[in-house]
């Protein structure tokens, strides 16, 4: 896989927030295919980092190489799952996918919009509300607005965050089918078991630097738990 | 440009379906405006001469102050679930958010003032006549320049936390020409009933819509930004 052209080359990527520098130095290359989970404490600047390489954030120092375009061009490529939905409450589901379509240029954002909807489970309720959604079925459409345009890398940002057990096995099943037809992603969690059910690499980010890469041989639960938290030390 | 085209149409829809769903801002700033007029139609002699010139003033304060909470809102449904961040993720042009933006506010404000407007005849005792629609256009006109600076700002001002108070503060200082050019023009068709410079006041508020439409369209992109 490393032999391939990355995706995506992070190269000395630094944020500072008034002074507090929230990511550091980070290099990083991602290629087609990875599934790649970055984990670390709270406050350890992963949220920064993907907001970074989304281009909804610009690093103080440092730049981005996406497919070979700059990072404007690559935004579109890109799908993202953050803390907020990005979802419109006052839409139904089918709307909400259908506006998305339309910015996303589709020919045809309605037919778009129902495939997602069957793709997720979510055909039956596609004509509520999205404020009558429970927060699974939130979820899943955030899910379903972040792949409409059928991006080259996904990103996700503690996906599991206030799902049930049911909903985090659907949510897992789910992201199993992405990597399946061979998307790449990006996840991250400071959830250690959610995180290394799917991916092929890992990355712990503390204090805003990536201080451990392990590929797919390293990433035995307790074996990396034990170096987790030997690293992070929480 | 088709394709630009059908984006301020789709923005603007989709905001407008989502004001129509939530009906009770609609109906929270037709009160206050209505307020506004009843403060004021208790606070002054409505029979008198005073109040009958104060009158054109009185109706442009009742339709600007509820238009302020109407553009502070054109934001802040933006950020309560960062669709604004959703929208900037895909490839559409900032300038093409802006006037789609700009639309939906300025269809949704025409529509509030005219219920104002007519509120207003009843309160102050102004009968229903041809020259109400030199003041309908009035209000058309003055509304785009109004709106096309309050989708600026309000975007501005959408991730600070007392964007509630700011908004106005940064607004009304920009908008005294066609503040002065409503009332003014209000006063020649209501009071003195004559149109004499109302055309002079029209082009003014033209200049003024044409400029900050302008304007946004192109700055949106840094307004938006990072």
């Amino acid at each position: 896989m490393s032999d391939s052209t990355p995706l995506l080359h992070l190269s000395g990527i630094t944020k500072r927030f008034e002074g507090i520098r929230a990511v550091s130095n980070v290099n990083l290359k991602v290629f087609p295919g990875d599934f790649l989970t970055i984990f670390g404490p709270n406050g350890a600047g992963k949220t920064t980092l993907l907001r970074i390489i989304a281009s909804l954030t610009q690093p103080t120092v440092g730049h981005i190489e996406f497919s070979e375009e700059n990072v404007n061009k690559g935004r579109a490529q890109v799908g993202y799952v953050s803390h907020q939905s990005f979802l419109y409450n006052e839409l139904t589901g089918f709307e909400n996918l259908e506006f998305y379509g339309n910015l996303y240029d589709f020919r045809e954002p309605r037919t778009r919009a129902s495939e997602m909807l069957i793709k997720m489970g979510l055909e039956k309720v596609g004509q509520r509300l999205v404020r009558e959604y429970s927060r699974g079925m939130k979820q899943r459409l955030t899910l379903a607005r972040a792949l409409l345009h059928a991006p080259s890398l996904l990103l996700l940002d503690e996906p599991y965050t206030g799902l049930d057990q049911h909903g985090s096995r659907l949510l897992t099943s789910i992201l199993r089918n992405v990597k399946e037809e061979g998307s790449t992603v990006i996840l991250i969690t400071h959830n250690l078991r959610e995180g290394l059910e799917l991916c092929s690499r890992a990355v712990i980010q503390h204090r805003g630097e990536l201080i451990l890469e392990a590929s797919s041989d390293e990433l035995e639960i307790s074996h990396f738990e034990n170096v987790y938290l030997q690293m992070v030390g929480d | 440009m088709l394709r630009q085209l059908v984006l301020i149409w789709v923005v603007a829809v989709k905001d407008l379906t989502i004001e129509y769903r939530s009906r009770q801002a609609f109906l929270n700033i037709l009160f206050f405006a209505l307020l506004i007029l009843i403060i004021f139609n208790f606070a002054f002699d409505p029979g008198s001469r005073a109040t009958h010139e104060a009158a054109p003033g009185i109706l442009w304060v009742a339709l600007l102050f509820p238009g302020v909470i109407q553009l502070g809102r054109s934001f802040q449904m933006e950020t309560e679930e960062g669709t604004l961040q959703g929208i900037m993720l895909s490839s559409i042009d900032r300038g093409v958010l802006f006037l789609g933006k700009f639309f939906a506010n300025w269809i949704f404000l025409v529509l509030i003032d005219l219920f104002i407007l007519v509120a207003f005849i009843v309160f102050f005792n102004f009968s229903f006549s041809v020259q109400l629609g030199w003041v309908v256009l009035l209000i058309m006109v003055v509304s785009i320049g109004f709106t096309a600076v309050g989708t600026i700002f309000s975007a501005m001002v959408s991730s600070i936390r007392t964007r509630e108070v700011l908004l106005p503060i940064l607004l009304f200082p920009i908008l005294v020409p066609i503040i002065l050019a409503a009332v003014n023009g209000t006063q020649e068709v209501l009071i003195r009933e004559e149109t004499q410079f109302l055309v002079q006041w029209i082009e003014l508020v033209i200049a003024f819509d044409v400029i900050f439409l302008a304007s946004g369209f192109l700055v949106f992109d840094y307004v938006v930004g990072d």
